[in-house]
């Protein structure tokens, strides 16, 4: 394809929903390329906790993320994915409560989850605290290694013919005819655009005077060393604010959403030490031996979100033929399949289940 | 035969010779000396195996970076080049 | 128990030792932090308890007057202690310092980072096998216990760190099986000029060569250790000439020396915001400071090798420079020292630093089979297959692998890959940045970061939306 031909659709973001959707679009037949400000994968999709647990997702995203986790389960060892079940803790009454309040809501929209005995759950992950009040199970929990998104989408691209383009950051958009992306690789012209980067839309949008309001939270993450097998399942806390789960090579990955410092338009996050501690304390309390473990790295993922905490999926307001994808909670969970969603809406099919109007009302629970 | 530098090794006087375990084994060292040089000498090289493909490793940077001499000390996993020989210390194998 | 300072000084070496006095000279509240037990730094770090007496060196005699001179001084040392995190927040530093097993704060108006060098190791088939260690190692061995890599050993590698172990391993009375440097006589002439700067160092190179010379220990110029032989434990090694590729001598050791070169320790810096660029000269990767350390991060400083490899006369000098910079900023009087000496110490340096470059020859004589990543074992044929199929940085190798994820790091892995991926895809090295570093800056046991605490007293945020 020479310079001045127009793709039939550019990708802004080439983490997993940018991706998902850039493969469902080109099986329909359309010229589709990549662009991202860094390597592929090496945002939120890269650098999150990997955690696929139906019991920390939101009750009207479920069915979403149920899809999301077959999806998931097909790519397999190519993504590290792993089905151990996952057990949620609560370690007093409030919390307790809490769980069961919480747990019945996703329960009823379509996520297999039941209460376990104190015994059961010894009898299962005997590394455990005994301080356990109550305890939730979901066999379709498990986890995928985030870090390896970046590869596997490189390659699945490469498989399906479509390009890509890293450290290609869009700094103009002109709309003269069709769209013109300005990036230090060239200008790159599509006949239609899709805004899916993630923590930087708000900027990326900002370049069509849209504005989108997008915040960043900057979760933490941290993994310890190899250690001897302490855990077989993924385990959370009642809050959410711990998820946890032992790979395969004996490392230990600790998060729960903990915030550190920064904004995506610093381009980087970084943690916090006030943050990460309390972290680290609540993972040893659910697992004393992780005491002695070192813990070998902590970084941060912005995860963007609106106000309302849905997604962003659909038309971008005002701008013909430009679409954005992105915001989605549990977004690495749910990601590769809204991607598909988007895609299909993007060839202009029916999708499977609604998508997420980008121009409604934040302030109202419209969803 | 000329020397232009001198072998010093009798002028140098060290701490008396404690005695610490190794992997259960018994090892003899002067107090306060890295475990490492203590190691190396009595001859035990290989400290630990790698993961992946379980290869024999040993003391490397010497410097608390590498992390190939990791030990485990009281439960935790220390670097034998940082820390110090003492009587009865108990070392064992990550 | 928080502490608080106007400023903090991370590593106790030439460079951080001076900057720590000259800014308590000039009436700062200074706090010097160190992992060693003393002040000294790799280049003069100070011997173990298990030294009652010994024979002074110059090594040893510089760092006892560092010593003595942070002992007399208002500088509060914080040694034995290991920094895990650096936030600058509300105007001042905050430091997570670990100690006697034990988290601590400590906070500073302004903060200098003498981080220092580590060593690049060019991998070769075989160097992981135990007994091989790094040339900087065997002098942390020299220097702490007196004591020698083994009975039998074979010293290799670039710049003139080859014949100061050689020579301290006759010092302490052991054998040095041979010497095999890439380098060739002519490497050496060319340094000459710059080494003119530094006669006394020039003397000294000059009777450890002939000591050497006279004690008939092999040299072999222009070659390197191609194979580390033994499985267990090193037995000997293979070596080649560099120029004909032709097979050397083997030589039957039980211990090998090996080292191309310093590598500045960049990664506190570039996490606290310091732009980087290669300096090939300077020994890679080196944060943007001025000469006297400032940066662009406000109340951020640098010195000594941490920001380029000009050597320990450079880095002592410069430790000056710095702490002097910061008193000025810090608004007490304090000259504007001449940056003459620094200089022509620092031209030393780096003509040492030249020697010791990597070079593309020794870097050839990896084999698919060669284990770059020590960490995670993987082999030079696992990371040029990911670099195929598309990993086209640093971080993506990384990510895709774990090249870089283990317990070292990457410190010891990431020179050698950036290589790879620069002659993979044909794009200078510094063109290939390296990953991006990551907390904590060693390895942190978790119990004695979280410290003891009551779970009803943890600052458990609100749940995320139902």
């Amino acid at each position: 394809m020479t310079a001045d031909t127009a793709y039939d659709i550019a990708i802004i973001g080439g983490g997993i929903m940018g991706c998902a959707t850039a493969l469902r679009v080109a099986a329909g037949g359309m010229s589709v390329i990549v662009l991202d400000q860094g390597d592929l994968g090496q945002g939120a999709s890269g650098v999150n906790a990997g955690t696929l647990s139906l019991q920390i997702k939101r009750v009207k995203l479920m069915p979403y993320a149920l899809k999301g986790h077959h999806l998931w389960a097909e790519m397999g060892d190519a993504v590290g994915f792993a089905k151990t079940g996952g057990y949620t803790l609560a370690f007093n009454a409030r919390e307790a409560e809490m769980l069961h309040e919480r747990q019945t809501l996703k329960t009823q929209a379509g996520a297999p989850i039941e209460f376990v005995s104190n015994n059961r759950l010894r009898a299962a992950e005997p590394n455990l605290t005994h301080k356990v009040e109550a305890a939730s199970f979901c066999p379709e929990d498990g986890y995928a290694n985030a870090a390896l998104t970046g590869q596997y989408y490189r390659g699945r691209l490469r498989d399906a013919g479509i390009q890509y383009r890293e450290g290609c950051k869009v700094t103009a958009i002109d709309r003269t005819n069709g769209f013109a992306l300005t990036t230090p690789q060239g200008t790159i012209r599509a006949k239609r655009i899709l805004l899916a980067a993630g923590a930087w839309l708000k900027p990326l949008a900002a370049l069509l005077d849209v504005d989108l309001p997008v915040n960043a939270r900057v979760n933490t993450v941290s993994v310890t060393e190899r250690m001897p097998p302490l855990i077989s399942s993924v385990i959370g806390h009642a809050t959410g604010l711990l998820t946890m789960k032992q790979k395969v090579n004996g490392t230990v990955l600790i998060g729960g959403g903990w915030q550190g410092l920064g904004t995506p338009q610093d381009g980087r996050g970084t943690v916090n030490a006030q943050t990460v501690r309390p972290n680290l304390a609540l993972a040893q309390y659910a697992v004393p031996a992780l005491g002695a473990a070192r813990v070998t790295r902590s970084w941060t993922g912005f995860e963007a979100n609106v106000p309302d905490f849905y997604p962003l999926a659909g038309a971008l307001p005002g701008v013909p033929d430009a679409f954005v994808l992105g915001c989605v909670r549990g977004g690495y969970t749910i990601g590769p399949y809204i991607g598909q969603l988007m895609g299909d809406a993007i060839l202009g099919r029916e999708p499977e289940m609604p998508l997420f109007d980008p121009g409604r009302d934040f302030e109202k629970d419209m969803i | 035969m000329i020397r232009l530098v001198a072998n010093q090794a009798a002028q140098i006087r060290r701490s008396e010779q404690v005695t610490f375990t190794f992997d259960g084994m018994p090892v003899e060292g002067h107090s306060g000396e890295s475990l490492v040089s203590a190691l190396l000498r009595a001859g035990h090289l290989n400290l630990r195996h790698a993961p992946n493909d379980n290869a024999p490793r040993g003391a490397f940077c010497c410097m608390g970076l590498c992390q190939e001499c990791a030990v485990v000390i009281h439960g935790q996993v220390v670097e034998a080049c940082c820390t110090g020989v003492a009587a009865g210390l108990v070392v064992g194998r990550v | 128990m928080d502490e608080h300072y106007d400023t903090a000084v991370i590593g106790a070496g030439p460079a951080g030792g001076n900057a720590a006095l000259q800014a308590a000279r000039r009436g700062l509240r200074v706090v010097l932090l160190d992992e060693q037990p003393a002040p000294g730094g790799q280049v003069w770090r100070a011997k173990s308890a298990s030294i009652i007496a010994a024979p002074t060196t110059p090594e040893s005699s510089a760092g006892d007057a560092l010593r003595s001179a942070l002992g007399a001084s208002e500088v509060t040392l914080r040694a034995s202690t290991r920094v895990w995190d650096i936030r600058r927040q509300a105007g001042a530093w905050t430091l997570q310092i670990l100690r006697d097993n034990t988290s601590l704060e400590i906070t500073a108006r302004t903060l200098i980072l003498a981080t220092g060098a580590r060593e690049y190791v060019q991998p070769v088939p075989g160097w992981t096998t135990p007994g091989v260690i790094g040339l900087a190692g065997a002098t942390a061995l020299f220097k702490h216990s007196l004591s020698l890599p083994g009975n039998r050993t074979v010293v290799s590698g670039t710049g003139p760190l080859v014949f100061y172990v050689a020579s301290e391993i006759r010092r302490l009375g052991g054998t040095v099986a041979a010497i095999v440097t890439p380098n060739s006589r002519a490497d050496w002439a060319r340094a000459v000029p710059a080494m003119l700067g530094q006669p006394k160092l020039l003397a000294r190179g000059a009777v450890w060569l002939a000591d050497l010379m006279l004690a008939r220990v092999p040299i072999l110029w222009g070659h390197a250790v191609s194979d580390v032989l033994g499985t267990d434990h090193v037995t000997g090694v293979k070596t080649r000439n560099l120029r004909n590729s032709l097979t050397g001598t083997e030589f039957a050791a039980d211990s090998l020396c090996l080292g191309h070169g310093l590598v500045p320790n960049i990664e506190a810096a570039q996490m606290l915001g310091v732009p980087i660029r290669h300096v090939a000269s300077l020994g890679g990767w080196v944060p943007e400071a001025e000469p006297d350390g400032a940066t662009n991060v406000e109340g951020l400083y640098l010195s000594g090798d941490g920001c380029g490899i000009r050597g320990a006369v450079a880095a002592g000098l410069q430790g000056t420079l710095t702490g002097a910079r910061v008193a000025r900023d810090l608004g007490k009087s304090a000259p504007t020292p001449s940056l003459r000496q620094w200089q022509r110490a620092a031209r030393f340096g780096q003509a040492m630093t030249a020697l010791s470059h990597p070079r593309p020859e020794v870097q050839a004589l990896t084999t698919q089979d060669t284990i770059i990543c020590r960490c995670e074992s993987l082999r030079r044929g696992d990371i040029t297959a990911e670099i195929t199929t598309g990993a086209a940085s640093a971080n993506a190798v990384k990510s895709g692998l774990r090249a870089g994820m283990g317990p070292c790091g990457g410190k010891y892995c990431q020179t050698a890959i950036a290589g790879l991926i620069a002659a993979q895809m044909g794009k200078a090295i510094a063109d290939v940045p390296p990953p991006t570093p990551r907390s904590p800056l060693r390895p942190l046991p978790l119990g004695q970061a979280v410290g003891d605490f009551d779970y009803d007293d943890l600052p458990i945020p609100k749940p995320a939306p139902l």
